[in-house]
């Protein structure tokens, strides 16, 4: 049996944000639930007010704005597989998407969700971080926006506040010619906690060199994170070897892993690098 | 914490029952008497209450029954019975591949989301779409094979629309 | 290398119209339209609900223990611990009749008294009147423990000092055997090669959970409604609750998967307790966490190989250690050991051998019986030993093994002869020639492995615990058939195959025959279903007693027919005369004359495996089990050398299975028992640590989905052989037994090193692969 709570389920977004200010701290929001109902069982989360924001259809929806990309908190990684607009201007979500957990779980659980839960492992965030993206925190006060790097604080913490909602997920289409993948390493091939994930994302610049290019690794730090130093060696150059060593090299130099059940910190950092490395000569393959 | 009465459409048929808001829809669908819903982990590891809700195949313990209302919810005993089974039940029993047969109703369901949206699923496809279902008893293989059974045969009766 | 089947003998099998058909099983469209009840699934009017507190500490005294508060909740309606049971006496005999001596307080209790010995030991009972009170009532008991020294390494737990679990010490078990003379032997070797092996604690994870419910009747008989492999246990419940055996009445249902996990007591004394005590029906479910801490485990086995061979492969001596962990309590730890030990050479021919095995006691999980049951482990290590041979010498592995194998008419480790069919190197060639060439791969970093296992697993029991079955069959007056068999189902088609062969005898489909198992008072106990047995005994026992069915409708139908018996058949639900099928007379005329002539048709008959004497543990040598199943298995693997990441790329299991009653059946055996397997060798271990499991759910404790292997192509061979009906032998554990080592072997292959202990991570093989670039080899 799960732990007793009290549950509301607003039908609008205005609604709700009423509720979490009213209720704020003791309201926790329940998306998908995939995180979340296992966490209550186990006794991780004792909620005492839980708010369904399924029935919000302000979270849902994906579109173009503005150059940009806009996918609502509460659209669920099924949803991000089937759609048109992903697999055109973000294939490296889609990737992501389509290993996530498992089909079962991929039709509840939520972007949103994925990303406020902040596991250290969340598959969503590297593609997120190299897709440059922010989120919007909505609260009855107004919104927010927050580049994705900054959202994520520690294990499991954001910059997220009790009254505030995860009410989207926006970045900007890639320049033509842009080129990203993503990988993850798990001990089986599916329903596995990452033990470590990579995206990369690179932008050529037509003449053999890229202007633009994001590292982002999971599973190897408290959080999702970049790896900026190894950006920065690509930056500018050509996607040959030898910069491509460099820079997976720079990638798991900026990790801290930690030991657990699933590896040891050890072999995360050296599978980091290889994985960084595999990615963006794969990558490199497509941009020449 | 206020239990209330809650209406859920389970296999066509209203049910009206008073649930508080912790019950899952597992347990719910259990407790009206849907017990081909199994309980194998009760945290989305197993698939063995796998359910479609609103066509959707999801793990009915990840599910609370209150979020289920106003859903069409259909188990595996809603897609046939003895005496009229479903395709995929068929070949299932056909196949072998109902050994202990406890991961079989997830398991059909997963199957069932799969062949609505992909009527002819490759091997990769039918692999993808029940990698959130555990089996213990079979490796799979039979599964698989069923499942191809199952496209086929509806394929050769022409059943349009919806399998 | 490229290999070619060795062709068989001719084998002429007669072909049937039910054994042999790879009929849609009786219980198959229950299941698949979820129409089939599991023990989970059962509710009775006022019910209530159970739930065990168990320890939390891995060894520790109960200092104190106050169950007032959760007694006082609200909606509780008992709490029973130690003190309430019958006599304040817990032991029971925990069942598997531990032949050899008990050993004091080695038993394990139902409930704990003052001492734990294990994390999820049992202490106390509670019952409500929901689900969600009895939880509550959980955390309202309160206890003080008094932490002992415990001990969490069997060469630890055997060093003296060392605390002990139970007294005297933590031995728990041994068995040696002594053969020929290894000094000898080893003296006339060309090269002796040493290997030690280690694998893990392994969880059966059965979908379905343990559950059950229990209810006290008008008789105040003790009905028991439960999943398990063995409703021959009301005689260790009624000992325990302290009633009469015939005051309990286990009704088993349909399995959701056992493979030895419920072969023990599961829920049955504590539901029996609190429905006598309530005298209200009492249900207990498990929840997968509880599963996953409260039941046995698959013996860790230590294991050391010592082989003297001469550069052909032939082996002259063979020197043996194995020590096993029994975990906390010793439940079957010396069964699994003796199997171990007896097959622990593998199916080779060893003139000089010597085995020496231990199974030790600490403050783990318990262990128990787990498909394969100690031969499953024994094959990890000699097929991975024989590989490791034919790399020293030089030689194909599957040359080396070939020189050794065992051959009808040749004795065992133990000096047992063996009678059927020994088919290893028809089954390994034809594996191996499935497996064809090794994939190519333009991946700088994957390496691709084949590598494969022969193995040896028997079916039938130990003949020292005298083993029986009986099995009922009638026919009805209609010509539809009835077959009364105790033999639970676990889901591997046991119900099924009786059925088949009830068919088979009286001339009916199988659509005309029903089956009741699992009951103890109402179907004539038929013995566990484990150890590869049931279709050897109880498919033995239901064949003679359809055979004296058939007798008697064949003698009426001659009177009829005026033939003589021999003159007829019975088919197509008649009985007609062979040479003049035209002749005939419908079964149900038939059955309605025999009962009006007064005649049998309903006979219950029993079956006896061979009776023999115990071994002497100190040299063991005699005959063991009725017969063994030889089996093969083949494996290629992908290995990434830069991250480890291991896949399974083809698997092929060949098996002498005697004969298939149901080929389809044996097919999900042998795929299924060999994804066990690649779980065995890739990703499964239950992670202990000071007694405490680190993977509590199906999220830590990773069993392979269906994205995590290939379908296994399965090689049927029927060599008619068996001692079961129609010359069957088992499959149930033999399908499992060879595919860990085989994935072993694949992985060795592929990067040229040996990882010695299971599962094969990722993080094994870069290290694996490092030793190799450092030169450690």
């Amino acid at each position: 049996m799960l732990p007793e709570f009290n549950l509301l389920m607003p039908k609008t977004l205005p609604k709700a944000l009423d509720m979490l200010s009213k209720g704020a701290p003791d309201v926790t929001p329940l998306a998908g639930g995939t995180n979340l109902i296992p966490d209550m069982r186990s006794g991780r989360h004792c909620p005492v007010v839980l708010m369904d924001i399924g029935g919000l259809d302000e979270l849902r929806g994906i579109h173009q704005k503005d150059g940009d990309l806009v996918i609502g908190g509460g659209v669920t990684v099924a949803e991000l597989l089937d759609a048109p607009l992903i697999a055109q201007h973000a294939p490296v979500l889609k990737q992501a998407a389509a290993i996530f957990a498992n089909p079962l779980v991929r039709n509840r659980a939520t972007v949103g969700g994925n990303l406020a839960d902040a596991s250290p492992a969340a598959d969503s965030g590297p593609p997120l971080l190299v897709l440059d993206a922010e989120v919007e925190l909505v609260s009855k006060e107004g919104a927010r926006r927050v580049p994705l790097e900054d959202f994520f604080v520690h294990v499991r913490k954001t910059v997220c506040k009790p009254q505030e909602l995860l009410a989207s997920v926006r970045w900007p289409v890639p320049a033509p010619g842009s080129v990203g993948a993503f990988r993850k390493l798990g001990l089986r091939k599916a329903g596995a906690v990452s033990v470590l994930s990579a995206a990369v994302m690179v932008e050529p610049d037509g003449n053999g060199r890229l202007v633009q290019a994001r590292i982002a690794l999971g599973a190897v730090a408290p959080t999702p994170i970049r790896a900026h130093a190894a950006e920065d060696a690509l930056r500018g150059q050509a996607m040959t070897p030898g910069v491509i060593s460099e820079a997976a090299y720079l990638a798991a130099v900026a990790t801290c892993p930690i030991d657990d059940i699933r590896g040891s910190a050890a072999y995360r950092q050296r599978v980091v690098e290889v994985l960084v490395r595999r990615l963006l000569t794969d990558v490199a393959r497509e941009v020449n | 914490m206020q239990p209330k009465v809650v209406t859920l459409n389970v296999n066509g048929r209203r049910h009206q029952v008073v649930l508080a808001p912790n019950v899952t829809l597992l347990q719910a669908l259990r407790d009206l008497g849907y017990t081909d819903v199994k309980n194998g982990c009760e945290k989305g590891d197993c698939g063995a209450c796998a359910v479609l809700l609103n066509g959707k195949a999801v793990n009915s313990c990840l599910v609370l029954a209150w979020q289920a209302e106003g859903t069409e919810i259909v188990t595996n005993a809603g897609l046939g019975t003895m005496d009229n089974p479903h395709p995929l039940q068929e070949a299932f029993a056909d196949a072998g591949a109902a050994q202990c047969g406890y991961c079989t109703p997830g398991m059909i369901i997963a199957a069932k989301a799969l062949l609505d949206r992909n009527p002819h699923p490759t091997e990769d496809e039918i692999r993808d779409a029940i990698s959130g279902n555990l089996c213990r008893c079979t490796g799979y293989g039979q599964i698989i094979k069923a499942v191809q059974m199952a496209a086929e045969r509806v394929q050769k009766t022409g059943a349009g629309g919806e399998v | 290398m490229k290999y070619k089947a060795k062709p068989l003998p001719t084998v002429e099998l007669p072909e049937l119209r039910t054994v042999g058909k790879s009929l849609r099983r009786v219980d198959a469209l229950g299941k698949t339209v979820g129409a089939t009840v599991y023990a989970g699934d059962f509710t009775m009017p006022n019910m209530l609900h159970a739930k065990v507190f168990r320890s939390s500490k891995p060894s520790a005294r109960i200092k104190q223990l106050d169950v007032t508060k959760a007694r006082e909740l609200p909606g509780v309606a008992c709490v029973l611990t130690a003190d309430d049971l019958p006599d304040g006496k817990l032991v029971t005999d925990m069942p598997g009749q531990t032949g050899q001596k008990r050993r004091k307080g080695s038993d394990a209790p139902v409930l704990a008294a003052d001492r734990v010995r294990f994390v999820g030991e049992p202490i106390a009972l509670v019952a409500a009147e929901t689900q969600a009170i009895a939880e509550c009532a959980l955390e309202l008991i309160e206890i003080e423990y008094e932490l002992v020294p415990g001990v969490f390494d069997p060469l630890e737990a055997m060093k003296l000092g060392a605390p002990v679990v139970y007294e005297p010490d933590n031995i728990v078990s041994t068995w040696k055997i002594r053969k020929g003379d290894v000094e000898a032997g080893f003296a006339a070797a060309d090269v002796i090669v040493e290997n030690t092996f280690r694998v893990p604690f392994i969880d059966h994870a059965y979908i379905e959970p343990e559950a059950g419910v229990a209810w006290m009747n008008d008789q105040d008989v003790i009905n028991i409604r439960v999943c398990t492999q063995v409703v021959e246990h009301f005689r260790s419940i009624a000992q325990a609750v302290g009633v009469p055996h015939n005051k309990v009445h286990v009704r088993g249902t349909l399995i959701g998967g056992g493979f030895g996990g419920k072969e023990d007591i599961t829920v049955e004394i504590f539901l029996a307790l609190l429905a006598k005590y309530t005298r209200r029906p009492v249900r207990l479910v498990y929840t997968r966490e509880e599963s996953i801490l409260a039941h046995s485990k698959r013996h860790p086995f230590i294991i050391t190989h010592r082989t003297g061979v001469k550069k052909n492969g032939r082996i002259t001596a063979a020197e043996i250690e194995m020590v096993s962990d029994s975990g906390a309590y010793p439940y079957l730890s010396p069964y699994v050991l003796l199997y171990a030990t007896v097959t622990s050479c593998g199916p080779y021919r060893v003139e000089n051998l010597k085995v020496d095995s231990v199974s030790v006691a600490t403050n783990n999980p318990f262990t128990s019986a787990f498909r394969g049951f100690g031969g499953a482990q024994a094959a990890v290590a000699y097929e991975q030993q024989m590989d490791e041979v034919a790399k020293t010498l030089g030689l194909d592995p599957l040359e080396v093994r070939r020189v050794n194998y065992l051959r009808t008419g040749d004795r065992n480790a133990i000096g047992q002869k063996i009678e059927s069919a020994v088919w290893l190197e028809e089954e390994a060639t034809r594996a191996l020639e499935a497996l064809g060439e090794k994939e190519t791969v333009s991946h700088d970093a994957i390496k691709i492995g084949q590598g494969f296992a022969t193995t040896m697993q028997s079916y039938g029991r130990i003949m020292w615990f005298h083993d029986t079955s009986r099995s009922w069959v009638g026919i009805e007056q209609d010509g539809t058939v009835v077959v009364r068999c105790g033999a639970p189902d676990l889901g591997a088609g046991q119900a099924n195959s009786l059925c088949q062969i009830a068919a088979e005898v009286l001339g009916v489909s199988l659509e005309d025959v029903t089956f009741y198992n699992s009951d103890s008072a109402v179907t004539p106990l038929a013995g566990t279903t484990t150890a590869t047995r049931q279709l050897y005994m109880s498919g033995n026992a239901t064949l003679k007693a359809a055979k004296m069915v058939r007798a008697v409708l064949l003698e009426r139908a001659a009177k009829h027919l005026k033939e003589k018996p021999e003159a007829l058949d019975l088919a197509n639900n008649k009985a007609f005369v062979k040479s003049d099928p035209e002749r005939s007379l419908p079964l149900a005329d038939l059955a309605k004359m025999c009962a009006a002539d007064g005649m049998k048709l309903q006979h219950l008959a029993l079956f006896t495996a061979p009776f023999t004497d115990k071994l002497d543990p100190e040299n063991l040598k005699g005959d063991l089990f009725p017969d063994f199943t030889f089996s093969a298995h083949a494996i290629e693997v992908a290995v990434n050398t830069e991250t480890g990441e291991i896949m399974v790329l083809k698997s092929i299991g060949c098996h002498d299975v005697g004969r298939a009653i149901n080929p389809t059946a044996v097919e999900g055996q042998i795929q299924g028992g060999s994804a066990q397997g690649i779980g065995y060798a890739l990703m499964e271990e239950v992670r202990v640590e000071e007694g405490v499991i680190q993977t509590p759910s199906l999220s830590e404790y990773l069993i392979p989905t269906v994205k995590d292997l290939p379908t296994t192509k399965a090689i049927i061979l029927e060599s008619g052989t068996g001692v079961g009906p129609f010359g069957a032998k088992g499959i149930g554990e033999p399908s499992l037994t060879p595919a860990a080592p085989a994935v072993a072997n694949a992985v060795a292959n592929a990067i040229g090193v040996r990882i010695h202990d299971l599962p094969l991570t990722p993080e094994k093989v870069l290290a694996a692969l490092d030793r190799v670039r450092s030169g450690e080899g």
